[in-house]
């Protein structure tokens, strides 16, 4: 009698716990692809445009969840319990889950080759496909520092006289601290900054602590606090301020010495068809299909191809785009990635002498 | 007891806990301990690191601090709840429960339009002409505990109101009638009598405040980097969760002692409320 009465408790708390315990995530139906992105507009935009031509290919439906957390990617292959597909990262995430074997190397026979020649080489990786661009870009509030007379270049934003209000950068959020710009800042001509010296770069962040009104933690943030003037410019991804702008915040863009870098599908490890996710990304990287999204969000298509769907003032306000592009730099990744003789990469050693520099003083 | 029916009543909330808390907990416990074979090798470069020193005190001196203010603004607050009739009480019983009604993410993001050097106070101040440069209220000190105090408020509040509100009226009345004047009838009668309420808010405050991580995150400056962003950074930015359940130990280690001086200071009793 106790026996069962236990016997039923336990099923009991099992059946009310099930919820709540995760043991089988929410995982796709056969015939489901599950895209992990960054959710919002960017999303829906793919949604619109990408998913239709791909369903009616190969007869699958998309499922989009957000964000493809380093953390969470982690925890899906070491249990087996794999419900993503496809994730759209950065670089920076690309390395950390390539160097602890969580993704699974592209098929690039399955993609056009017309395509992929409209593309950047400098984004076609064994693991990774790049699809749109981001930039670090001068950003700034256009009511403190009117068009004529904002910062044009990294050593204006480094000066508080001539361009007064505080200045705000990132610390945390995975984004390793903005180096190539306290190079430019103090002279160094873009074709030399890398390999960088890291020294000059911090004796130059030195000179930039005292006028941060904020480390920013994430890029929502930073656009708040330009537009509210809490900053009145500051280094972030520069089409989230051209989309801001769009939405009326008084904020400019320069594309003036921004760091280019790429958002890029990759695979998960042990992906449940790889044909069919393969499939997906070579519809994504198709060029009306990435003007169209362009359109709506402002990020630089990577395929070039893309740019003769889109009209002169489409293109002036993308970082992709001829005339901007030519201003910019590439991030150079390899630098940034390449373990020292401690096993570390350049990324993991400077961000965690960022922490140090921000906690220590 | 195990063998009584009552005792099965405790079962599914033990069950409960051990899969839900118990187990995941000696999972990061081991997690710090082993990284392919036994190490002490996450424990040797977390305290041979100053910066996580730092973390730990930043985040037990925003912890501490937000704890004083709850009590400091609350205590009052529950006081009046506590004496004033049943309606007005309800009222009070809404405004505190307010800030609930919004996300700490979007109540975050509130704060820095009204704090801000542009924001509504400032802009109010300097309007009365109570100032020339604006207040700096954001990315401090002051920009986290404000932000904190508004949201942890009720855990300190409702504590104090549960036990206030059963002290007998009478007692108070008895000590006025044997010649105490208020305030001493206050201090010596009530204020012992509301004891329990007071361990239990601080201690609420307290263990909600050191897991605060969004808050002082955005409302923060250098100064309010906790050890919980520094958990974070070494769980999402570099992967090294061995590192991240080191932290992690070493910050329910350090609580735990805090907890055990609290108790041995107001009473193990206390703070279970059976005082």
């Amino acid at each position: 009698m106790k026996r069962r009465d236990l016997l039923k408790t336990t099923v009991g708390v099992g059946v009310l716990a099930a919820p709540f315990l995760h043991i089988r995530p929410a995982r796709a139906d056969k015939g489901e692809l599950v895209v992990v992105s960054w959710g919002g507009d960017y999303d829906q935009a793919v949604r619109d445009l990408v998913v239709p031509a791909f369903s009616k290919a190969t007869g699958y439906s998309v499922k989009f969840d957000a964000p493809p957390e380093n953390a969470k990617v982690k925890a899906m292959v070491q249990s087996g319990n794999i419900s993503w597909d496809v994730l759209l990262t950065d670089i920076p995430a690309v390395l950390t889950l390539s160097k602890d074997n969580l993704l699974e190397p592209l098929d690039y026979s399955a993609i056009d080759r017309a395509k992929l020649d409209k593309i950047p080489k400098e984004l076609q990786r064994s693991h990774a496909l790049g699809q749109r661009l981001y930039s670090f870009n001068i950003v700034y509030n256009t009511t403190q520092l009117p068009p004529a007379k904002h910062p044009h270049n990294w050593a204006e934003v480094w000066d508080a006289k001539g361009f007064p209000g505080g200045r705000t950068f990132n610390f945390q959020g995975g984004i390793e601290p903005q180096l190539e710009m306290a190079l430019l800042a103090d002279g160094v001509p873009v074709d030399k900054l890398y390999p960088l010296d890291v020294e000059r770069a911090w004796r130059m962040y030195d000179k930039l602590r005292p006028i941060v009104s904020k480390w920013y933690t994430s890029h929502a943030q930073a656009i708040q606090l330009i537009g509210a003037g809490e900053a009145s410019v500051g280094c972030t991804i520069g089409p989230r301020g051209i989309t801001a702008k769009r939405g009326g915040a008084p904020i400019g863009v320069d594309y003036n010495q921004g760091k280019l870098a790429s958002d890029n599908w990759c695979l998960i490890k042990g992906v449940r068809d790889k044909k069919i996710a393969m499939a997906f990304i070579n519809q994504a990287i198709d060029a009306r299909a990435q003007a169209g999204i362009a359109q709506r969000v402002p990020y630089g298509p990577s395929n070039g191809g893309a740019f003769e769907f889109l009209t002169a003032a489409e293109a002036a306000d993308l970082n992709t785009s001829p005339e901007n592009i030519k201003e910019q730099f590439w991030q150079n990744v390899e630098w940034w990635s390449q373990p020292g003789p401690d096993g570390k990469t350049p990324r993991e050693t400077q961000a965690a002498r960022f922490a140090k520099w921000m906690l220590n003083g | 007891m195990w063998r009584s029916r009552e005792g099965l009543l405790v079962l599914p909330a033990l069950l409960f806990y051990i899969v839900i808390y118990i187990y995941p907990l000696s999972r990061i416990g081991a997690w710090s301990f082993f990284d392919d074979g036994f190490t002490l090798a996450f424990y040797r470069e977390m305290l041979g690191e100053s910066m996580y020193y730092r973390a730990l005190a930043n985040t037990l001196e925003i912890s501490l601090l937000s704890t004083a203010l709850c009590l400091l603004l609350g205590y009052p607050l529950a006081y009046l709840m506590a004496t004033t009739a049943l309606r007005a009480r309800r009222v009070l019983m809404i405004l505190v429960l307010i800030p609930f009604w919004t996300s700490v993410l979007v109540r975050t993001f509130a704060w820095i339009v009204i704090l801000g050097n542009n924001g509504l106070l400032n802009r109010m101040l300097m309007a009365l002409g109570l100032t020339d440069t604006p207040v700096k209220l954001l990315f401090n000190m002051t920009g986290v505990q404000l932000g904190m105090v508004h949201v942890l408020l009720p855990f300190m509040v409702f504590p104090l109101l549960a036990v206030m509100s059963r002290i007998d009226p009478n007692t108070l009345r008895v000590a006025r009638s044997l010649g105490a004047s208020p305030r001493r009838a206050f201090i010596e009668v009530f204020l012992p009598l509301s004891r329990p309420g007071i361990a239990a808010g601080c201690v609420l405050v307290f263990l909600l405040a050191v897991g605060f991580y969004v808050t002082p995150a955005l409302l923060g400056g250098p100064g309010q980097v906790t050890l919980a962003t520094m958990i974070d950074m070494q769980i999402n930015t570099f992967l090294n969760w061995g590192l991240a359940a080191t932290l992690g130990v070493v910050l329910l280690v350090v609580i735990g002692g805090i907890f055990a001086v609290f108790s041995r200071v107001l009473g193990v009793r206390e703070l279970t409320g059976n005082g």
